[in-house]
This record gives C-alpha cells, sequence and structure tokens, in this order.
C-alpha cells in the first residue's frame, strides 16, 4: 500500500478519534467524558475534511463540538456531578445487553465494509461541486424540503416544550 | 501646524511601511511557492500555504497581538491624560512604550507559576491552550493581499507556473465564514473549563458569566452575516472581497458596510462581546470577581491575555474583509491600480490597503474599550436577544427581500444608505439626553431602596 499524504492525515485524525471516543466512555468524570467527545467531534470533522465534505465538517464542529456539547458542558460543571459515581453492581444486566449491542453493531458494520469492492475505495470519482455549500443547499432545499422543513417543525415543538416545562420556576 | 504635518508625515511612514511590509510577504510566499515547485513537483499554493502561516499567522497577527498590549497602554494613557507606560528606557528613550513588549513577556515567562490546590490537574493545563489555539486559527482564511501571478514574483518561474496566482491568504475552504463560526464557537471551552478546573467560586463564576455570553451572542454573530453572504452570493471571504470591488449607485463601491449597516453593527457588537472586552468584560470584571483566570499566573495567564488581543486582530480583519472591502484601496480605483503598476506593487498596496484598514479598526476597539462603562448582566442578555438577535432576523428578511426584487443589489444599497442616514440622525437626536426610561429606571431603584 502506498503512502500517500490523504492516508498519513487520515491516520493523525483517526487514532486520537478512536481514543477520544474510547474516552468518552472510559472517562470516570462527566467533564472529562464531555470534553473526550468535543474531542471527538472535532478528529470526525477532520475526517470530513478529508472525504471532501466540507460543510458537514464545520458544521459538525459548529453545532455538535460548539453549540451542543457547550451547553452539556455547562449542566455537567454546574450540577457538578462528579461528585456520585454510580453504582457498578445494580448495573450487571444493563452491561450484558451493552456488550451485545456493541458487538452486533460491529458485525454489521464489518459485513458491510467487507461487502466494499476495492476498486470503490481507490476511484473516488467526485463531481466538482461535490460538498459545497451550493450543492448542499441545492439538494436540501429542493429533493429533502419537506424533511427538512419537518426538522425545523420538530426543533420548534422542542423549544416550545423547554419553555413549557421551565415556565413554572421563571 | 507643525503637529499636523508631523502626523501626516507619520501616516504616510506608517502606510509606506504596511506596503514594503506585504511586498515582502508576497516576496516570501512566491519564492517558497517556486521552490517547493520547482524542487518537490508541489503545487504552488503548497510554498505559498507555507509561507503565508509564518508570515501572517505568526509575524503579522502575533506581532500585532503583542503590540496591541503596549498600544492598549500607551492609548488609554492618552485618553486618561496620563503618560503612560514610559519607565524602560532603551539608551535614554522610551521609544512609545515598545520595550515593554519584550519586558512583559520577560516577566511572564519567569514569574512563579502557583496553581491552587485541588485543582482538576489537566483541564486546568490544557485551558488556556484551548482559549488561544481557536482564535490563532481563525486568522487562517483572512485573505490579505490578492492573488498575483508568481511569475510576476519570481522571474524564472514560466508558462503555467508562472501564471499560477499567489495571494496573501493561508487557506480557502469552500465553506468560508461557515469556518470563522465553528473554530470561534470552540473558544468557549478554555474560558469555562479555566473557570471551572481552578477549584475556586470567583473563578467559576467567571467562567459561567463568559459562556453565557459567548454562547448567546454567537447566535447573532453568525446571523448578523448572512446579509452579507445572501448579497455576495458567496461564503467565501476572497470572493466576497473581490464582489466588493464592483461599482454599485454609480462609482461607489458595493461595500458591505455600505449594503449591510445592519449586519455591521450587529456584527461588530456580538464579536466585540465575544473578546470579552469592555463594555462586555464581566467574565473577568476586575472590580467585583477578578475573572475565570484568577488561579493563573506565569505564562498560563500571558497565554490568555494574549489570546484576547489576538482576538482583537482577527475581529478587525474580519470585518475589514467582509464590510470595509478587504485589499480594495478605497481611495484610487483597483481597476487603474492594476493597469498602472506592477502585479507585485498592485499586491503591496493592496495587502498594505488591508493592513491599514485594520489597524484603524483595532484603534476603535481600543477607543470603544476605554470610553464605555460596563454593563449590567441582565443588560447584556437583554441587548443580545431581544435587540440584536430581532435585528439580525429582520436584516436577513429585509436583505432577502431586495435581492429577489433587484438582484443587481442597486436596490439593497439605497436601503442601505437609508439606514445609515436614519442611523446617524438618530445618534445626533438622542445625542446628549437620557435615553427614554432611563429616568423612570432610576426612580424605580430610588424606590427599591437601592
Amino acid at each position: 500500500m502506498q503512502i500517500t499524504a490523504e492516508l498519513v492525515c487520515f491516520w493523525i485524525f483517526a487514532i486520537p478519534l478512536v481514543v477520544t471516543a474510547l474516552g468518552v466512555v472510559v472517562a470516570r468524570s462527566p467533564v472529562y467524558a464531555a470534553m473526550n467527545l468535543v474531542a471527538a467531534f472535532f478528529f470526525m470533522a477532520g475526517l470530513y475534511v478529508l472525504l471532501a465534505a466540507h460543510l458537514i465538517a464545520f458544521m459538525q464542529i459548529l453545532v455538535y463540538a460548539g453549540a451542543v456539547m457547550v451547553l452539556f458542558l455547562f449542566v455537567i460543571m454546574l450540577l457538578s456531578l462528579d461528585e456520585e459515581h454510580p453504582q457498578r453492581e445494580r448495573r450487571r444486566a444493563m452491561q450484558y445487553v451493552g456488550v451485545l449491542g456493541a458487538v452486533s453493531l460491529l458485525a454489521v458494520l464489518a459485513s458491510a465494509i467487507a461487502r466494499v469492492p476495492d476498486a470503490a475505495m481507490s476511484t473516488l470519482a467526485q463531481p466538482d461541486r461535490f460538498g459545497t455549500v451550493k450543492a448542499v443547499g441545492q439538494v436540501l432545499y429542493t429533493e429533502f424540503l419537506l424533511p427538512f422543513e419537518v426538522t425545523s417543525l420538530l426543533l420548534l415543538v422542542a423549544i416550545v416544550g423547554a419553555v413549557v416545562v421551565a415556565k413554572e420556576r421563571i | 501646524m507643525n503637529r499636523l504635518i508631523g502626523m501626516v508625515v507619520l501616516i504616510g511612514a506608517v502606510v509606506a511601511g504596511l506596503v514594503g511590509l506585504s511586498a515582502a510577504f508576497y516576496l516570501a510566499a512566491g519564492g517558497l511557492a517556486w521552490v517547493f515547485a520547482e524542487y518537490l513537483g508541489a503545487p504552488p499554493s503548497f510554498g505559498a500555504a507555507i509561507a503565508n502561516v509564518v508570515t501572517l499567522m505568526l509575524v503579522v497577527m502575533m506581532i500585532s497581538g503583542s503590540l496591541l498590549t503596549v498600544a492598549e497602554r500607551k492609548w488609554s494613557a492618552m485618553m486618561q491624560n496620563r503618560i503612560g507606560a514610559n519607565r524602560i528606557k532603551v539608551l535614554g528613550s522610551a521609544l512609545g512604550g515598545i520595550p515593554f513588549l519584550a519586558a512583559d513577556a520577560l516577566k511572564m515567562l519567569t514569574k512563579e507559576s502557583a496553581p491552587p490546590r485541588g485543582r482538576t490537574r489537566v483541564l486546568y493545563e490544557m485551558a488556556p491552550a484551548l482559549a488561544f489555539a481557536p482564535v490563532f486559527a481563525l486568522f487562517a482564511i483572512i485573505p490579505l493581499g490578492p492573488p498575483i501571478p508568481l511569475g510576476a514574483i519570481v522571474d524564472s518561474a514560466a508558462g503555467a507556473l508562472g501564471s499560477a496566482g499567489v495571494a496573501l491568504q493561508v487557506a480557502s475552504p469552500d465553506a468560508g465564514l461557515l469556518y470563522i463560526f465553528a473554530i470561534s464557537s470552540l473558544a468557549v471551552y478554555g474560558t469555562s473549563l479555566a473557570g471551572w478546573a481552578s477549584n475556586n467560586k470567583l473563578a467559576l463564576l467567571g467562567g459561567v458569566r463568559a459562556s453565557s455570553q459567548m454562547i448567546s451572542y454567537e447566535v447573532s454573530l453568525g446571523l448578523s452575516l448572512v446579509g452579507t453572504m445572501l448579497a455576495y452570493r458567496t461564503l467565501r471571504l476572497e470572493e466576497m472581497v473581490t464582489a466588493q470591488g464592483l461599482a454599485v449607485l454609480g462609482p461607489v463601491p458595493a461595500l458591505g458596510i455600505l449594503l449591510q449597516p445592519v449586519g455591521f453593527l450587529i456584527f461588530f457588537a456580538s464579536a466585540f462581546a465575544e473578546t470579552k472586552r469592555a463594555p462586555f468584560d464581566l467574565p473577568e470584571g476586575e472590580s467585583e470577581i477578578v475573572g475565570y483566570f484568577v488561579e493563573y499566573s506565569g505564562m498560563k495567564f500571558g497565554l490568555m491575555f494574549l489570546a484576547e488581543f489576538v482576538e482583537i486582530v482577527v475581529l478587525s480583519a474580519i470585518i475589514t474583509a467582509v464590510f470595509l472591502g478587504g485589499w480594495h484601496p478605497i481611495v484610487v480605483s483597483t481597476e487603474w491600480l492594476r493597469q498602472t503598476v506592477t502585479p507585485l506593487w498592485f499586491g503591496a498596496i493592496c495587502g498594505g490597503a488591508f493592513l491599514a484598514k485594520m489597524i484603524v479598526l483595532m484603534w476603535l476597539q481600543l477607543t470603544i474599550r476605554w470610553l464605555l462603562p460596563r454593563f449590567r448582566f441582565d443588560q447584556i442578555q437583554k441587548l443580545c436577544w431581544k435587540i440584536l438577535l430581532p435585528a439580525a432576523i429582520a436584516n436577513i428578511f429585509i436583505t432577502a427581500g431586495a435581492l429577489l426584487l433587484d438582484p443587481s443589489m442597486q436596490l439593497l444599497a439605497w436601503i442601505g444608505v437609508a439606514t445609515i442616514v436614519i442611523i446617524g440622525a438618530i445618534t445626533a437626536a438622542v445625542g446628549r439626553a437620557p435615553a427614554p426610561g432611563e429616568h423612570d429606571h432610576a426612580a424605580a431603584h430610588a424606590v427599591a431602596g437601592h
């Protein structure tokens, strides 16, 4: 296998991605878990850049790392969840189910990857405008207009719901 | 009169220096591009990007960021009728306080690090880097100068290589402005983690204030630039700058500030809030909570301090590129300049224009920081959610409507002119009189026993 700059960049992003993703699960302190998740999102965005999907990459950082996780971290910090460690024994049954789920997910992914022909990996025929803001926007607002609008409605419902839930305290 | 002549000469010298500096940047970018293309077979943009990282990010941004620390002292002293930093003398002259740059750096580096007990070790050490790195990376997509052919810089580059463009810009991703929003949204981790990891209530308070403020203003920051994206039909900064050179309303160029005065004001206010400086300096309010970095000493504090000043530089650069016409030297026509001088000098003059606009904006930010008192916290949140955000959304709708009716931007420009006139009239009318409601507010406070 020939070593290209793309391959080197792939490993630069992929190895920390796996390490930080493991860190999310392994870390005892919720703050460390959250920070690992932020780092994982960041490295994931690097992989998107390698796939020429710049818009998705920046959106990943902007929405997940920059907005969602900040709020997570905010809540974790203010509630200072670290002091209470979850008790291990009670979660036995959940752990077995979790392991089963992880193994089956791994099996599905592995079989899907194995079915991809080698030729598809090497010849990346992309149209010129692949992954640009214009291309994504055009598809989003023509072909997928209904799902897009439904999603925005869903978010609106969530906002209204949050206000209703919090209103009694205000 | 002598003073006036002196100032004109000084400004002329500064502008000439900036033009020379950008000529040197072009030479460095072109030279390295040619070396990489000739000896390694890499595309010319590769070498130019490496040279630009060194010249633009390390030289321009870091040096102007650290010069700002001195400039702020001198300028605040001038505004408060003091003398300012002049105690370090090199050969009997204070040199305008510039030796303080070295003194500050030396002090920060040699100071004892006094980490607090009970800190969260890794996050405490990481926070200054997390605060600094995103701000530093932002400068990568700023187009400081126009692309000029490589053949105009390096004589021996010929053919296809010679006509390849070299610009003073490190990277140009397709999603241009989104890169700015994405990376600047990461800056909040540095401050909030610094506050949390220090095991100090005041620091935590500062961190919480910083993160709530930054999260809020990020929303209006993002929405304020949508209008310019619509008007110039691109997200790339260099294409925005090019579009701003086109004439609209006769000979007047389509500057962002003309088409989007409201967007400019909202962006400036929101970005100012993101830098966490007065009047938005609640996260570090020295007189009440000291701030999220209260437990940091030595260079760790220095890094957070520097991040603030680098953010000013980046903010000025973004405003210059999006709203003030970027590298177009507004005083002379860009097309005329392109035809009269050699490509290298054309690039250098344009780069110098960009730097000059940046300096004016940095000066403006220092002035605002020393003119205005601190907001109250509820005022900060009110300003964001009740004034800036609705204004930004209204701006998007009006811009989109105007562009739908008239894609040539004429209508938008007229709306912009009208808005500028109205804003100017309101500012002049309100001027020194107390704002309506302010009186009632004070009375309410008096009743409540404050």
